[in-house]
């Protein structure tokens, strides 16, 4: 099991340097936050978009290095995408007809 | 009968795909986890920027920003104990792993405790869960989101306390683990969303 383990998930230094970048991008997600509030309207058109691109930045790290879904067969990754796509798109779709998307990116 | 006869304990085998089904089905519940979040954000995003009755608060102008973002941090570490103990247990290091899943426990509880303390402050100040859509909507995502994580840290702990009256964890149990790994990575990731699209996005 540990040679296994050893041969297809990260090292734990590895773990904590991810650890330390998920750190870093939530505090450019707050700094972005702030630089939002008090500059002029170009920074604050451009900071939602920013921020979303943060979060899809760590959602993949979280899911692909700390869920192992990067070292798991294609079958759980069509599962799991499966799953994710469906939300998106069901949602996307939804908040579009109802005049909300246009609102929020 | 034939092939039978190569397999030391047919009981052992679940499963029929290369995975096991029990981490099949933990992937196949989380992926459907997303269209149940995702009701809930798609929710909170249609009354968002919406105003209602007047004199009413919304979420939005009670949000402590520098409170919500350690809450963020602190779920975020707890995801790396529990992958250092994920990786203790691998390696066999039975008393490294129980401190891990305990560690991520208390994390999630540090979490909890936040979510308790901000929902208490909210209704102090007047905006309860029927003041209007909008806060309907705020307390509905993240208050099944917190229970998630509750739910997370009890059987964190349910397995630290396995761990504790064995003296270690099996390899069976070993997948018990993952699966509450998965699980409590999943509720990580969900809360990296909201805490961008209903904190962060104005």
């Amino acid at each position: 099991m540990a040679e296994e383990h050893a041969a297809h998930h990260p090292t734990i230094r590895q773990y904590v340097n991810i650890a330390i970048l998920l750190a870093i991008l939530t505090a450019i997600e707050v700094a972005l936050f702030y630089i939002e509030q008090s500059v002029d309207a170009f920074t604050t058109s451009m900071a939602a978009p920013l921020l979303i691109l943060l979060a899809i930045l760590k959602f993949v790290i979280v899911v692909g290095y700390y869920m192992h879904l990067k070292y798991e067969k294609s079958l759980v990754k069509k599962f799991f995408a499966v799953g994710f796509v469906a939300a998106v798109v069901l949602y996307t779709v939804t908040l579009i007809a109802l005049g909300v998307v246009s609102g929020i990116v | 009968m034939a092939d039978l006869a190569h397999v030391e304990d047919p009981h052992d085998i679940h499963e029929s795909t290369g995975i096991e089904n029990r981490k099949l089905g933990m992937w196949v519940f989380l992926s459907s986890e997303f269209l149940f979040f995702g009701a809930l954000i798609s929710n909170y995003l249609l009354f968002k920027g919406r105003t209602f009755a007047a004199g009413t608060i919304y979420p939005r102008e009670l949000y402590d920003i520098p409170f919500t973002s350690i809450s963020s941090f602190v779920l975020l570490m707890s995801s790396l104990t529990m992958v250092l103990g994920h990786n203790a247990l691998a390696n066999k290091d039975q008393n490294g792993a129980r401190t891990w899943l305990f560690a991520t426990g208390m994390l999630g509880s540090v979490f909890i405790a936040g979510q308790v303390f901000e929902f208490t402050e909210f209704v102090q100040q007047g905006m309860t869960i029927s003041s209007n859509p909008a806060a309907s909507a705020f307390f509905m995502l993240t208050g099944f989101h917190g229970a998630h994580v509750f739910i997370g840290i009890l059987m964190l702990l349910s397995l630290f306390g396995i761990s504790k009256r064995q003296g270690g964890l099996s390899e069976a149990q070993g997948l018990n683990v993952e699966l509450v790994g998965l699980y409590w990575h999943f509720v990580d990731i969900i809360w990296i969303v909201i805490f961008t699209i209903v904190y962060l996005i104005p």
